[in-house]
């Protein structure tokens, strides 16, 4: 094996560990809220897909733009899904049932997906799609470049609204203890539902930067909620810091198999790390004081 | 429209209970004087949170009213029972764990909007506790339960509460931290706070109280000068586990005596 080709899949790793890392962190976003397993996360993600595709389709402009209309929506989304749906759940089972409700909700948005846009497989055609750029020998195509930029931007702007934002910490004391929160004086139940918003405005974005450089399809979700779920129990159910150092690493090493095993058993990575996990450390490897209360 | 009133809360006649359960205060009437510790002590089951639950509105009473400074605020929730200056420290630990000190204090004046009042508030509680300035950068989950205590305190401070809640701020803690603890709850006090305490160490949370109020079967069976309290010998042998050899020399208290509840 050469050394540049090492180089690329390292670069490679990196790329898609940072698209993971955002998507991870909206999904670890909605569990430390309200311990809801948000099987639906990635069914929106290719639903922001399909939009950044038709959007690009109809106007000819870059799918990036579709953002400004996918992020509202989808926050909006998310908040309405929180207060009129998942509140709804009763507190003992709510973990159990939300599997239930947002399994149901994927699959609404996978059927809704195959009636308006027909099974066929799409894909967005940039006039930068065939550019890379050559690091020490090492071939990065451009546009995941600039999807790994994306995910980083929003990952970055997420990181600094929960830090330093009057609503972040509303939100991270809600994580934490919901009872002393509300005794701060803290509309919790509002908080949970903009934190849900928060969440899918996460997917909106992920998936807007998936469609860059991907072929959609309306049950591609099933591919990417696994690896998904993976990441945020390695990193600690409830910890974003957990979530996107796991990803990070899970990215790399699914990167750096796909050369001597090729791209399906590489896909394995994350199952053996969930295994792993769930044997040697169930609170997960990076944070998850959560896991060990659920 | 707010009356005079020479309590700063007043629970009168309330009974509440948690969903269809029977009811655990039955009848309960407590009032907070101003710049007084009311201890609330009795045994496992006699409603002692519950009475703080009631007054915090985290839980509506199902009869009976709330009064804040001559204001009745009967069936308002938490986050207007803060507005009205009623401040609650739950049992066990309840700082934000993996948030700094400051972080922690300042979400107490979450909803101060004047950032000039938030910063008086500071200096007033780093002062009364002055742990909380010494860690201010500090991760709050890496305090001892005792520092992590004075962290809530200082938290439940920031509104400038006319009452304080304390619902068993001994809990889990060793001898020397729980002396410290209710240290800091007397110097709460002195700084002009009133403070309704809950708490299992019905003994030590007297010797820090002015007024005791002895609970059982969901209302006040006795209420009196706590130092009479501790040494009425039938008393401390009924709810404050036995009586100390030395418990006969406390009082010389010049409130009234102790009296019948209701």
């Amino acid at each position: 094996m050469s050394g540049s080709l090492l180089l690329q899949s390292v670069i490679l790793g990196v790329l898609l560990g940072g698209l993971y890392a955002l998507l991870a962190a909206g999904l670890t976003l909605y569990f430390g809220i309200m311990r809801v397993v948000m099987i639906a996360h990635s069914a929106f993600l290719i639903l922001a897909a399909y939009l950044a595709w038709w959007f690009n389709r109809e106007t000819g402009l870059d799918p990036m733009l579709s953002l400004v209309v996918t992020v509202p929506v989808f926050f909006l989304a998310g908040f309405l899904m929180q207060r009129l749906l998942v509140s709804r759940l009763k507190p003992l089972t709510l973990t159990m049932m939300s599997v239930l409700l947002t399994f149901a909700i994927a699959l609404i948005i996978e059927g809704a997906l195959g009636f308006i846009f027909t099974g066929t497989q799409r894909r967005i055609q940039l006039p930068y799609a065939g550019d890379s750029l050559n690091v020490f020998g090492a071939q990065v195509p451009v546009v995941k470049l600039v999807a790994f930029v994306l995910a980083a931007f929003a990952l970055l702007s997420l990181y600094l609204l929960l830090k330093y934002t009057r609503f972040g910490r509303a939100l991270r004391a809600t994580i934490q203890h919901p009872e002393a929160a509300r005794l701060v004086g803290i509309d919790t139940d509002r908080t949970a539902g903009y934190g849900f918003g928060l969440g899918l405005a996460t997917a909106a974005i992920g998936g807007t930067a998936l469609s860059l450089d991907a072929t959609i399809y309306p049950s591609l979700h099933w591919h990417w909620i696994g690896p998904l779920m993976a990441i945020i129990v390695v990193g600690g159910l409830g910890s974003i810091p957990g979530a996107a150092i796991a990803a990070m690493l899970l990215g790399i090493s699914q990167s750096l198999l796909q050369l001597p095993l090729g791209a399906t058993w590489a896909q394995t990575v994350f199952y053996v790390a969930l295994f792993a996990t769930l044997m040697f450390r169930p609170q997960g490897f990076f944070g998850g004081r959560l896991a060990q209360r659920f | 429209m707010a009356s005079e009133s020479k309590y700063l809360l007043e629970l009168n006649d309330i009974e509440a209970g948690y969903g269809r359960a029977a009811l655990v205060l039955r009848g309960l009437t407590v009032q907070v004087p101003p710049a007084t510790v009311v201890c609330l002590v009795g045994p496992n089951g006699a409603g002692k949170s519950t009475v703080l639950k009631v007054a915090s509105g985290m839980l509506a009473p199902r009869s009976g009213s709330i009064v804040v400074d001559g204001v009745d605020v009967t069936g308002t929730n938490s986050q207007h029972m803060l507005k009205h200056g009623l401040a609650h420290v739950l049992q066990g630990h309840s700082v934000f764990r993996e948030m700094t000190v400051a972080e922690n204090v300042l979400l107490g004046a979450f909803t101060i909007k004047d950032q000039k009042a938030i910063d008086e508030r500071v200096a007033f509680v780093q002062n009364l506790f002055p742990i909380v300035g010494e860690r201010w950068k500090q991760l709050a989950g890496l305090l001892s339960g005792g520092q992590q205590k004075q962290v809530e305190f200082a938290r439940s401070l920031m509104v400038s509460p006319k009452v304080v809640l304390l619902d068993e701020p001994s809990m889990g803690l060793d001898p020397k931290t729980t002396a410290k603890v209710f240290e800091q709850v007397a110097r709460m006090r002195d700084a002009g706070t009133a403070v309704l305490l809950v708490e299992q160490n019905a003994r030590r949370a007297l010797e820090t109280a002015d007024i005791g109020c002895v609970l059982d079967l969901g209302r006040v069976h006795i209420s009196g000068p706590a130092p009479e309290l501790l040494a009425d010998p039938a008393l401390g042998d009924l709810y404050l586990g036995g009586r100390p050899a030395d418990s006969a020399h406390v009082g010389g208290s010049t409130a009234e005596p102790a009296t019948k509840g209701r």
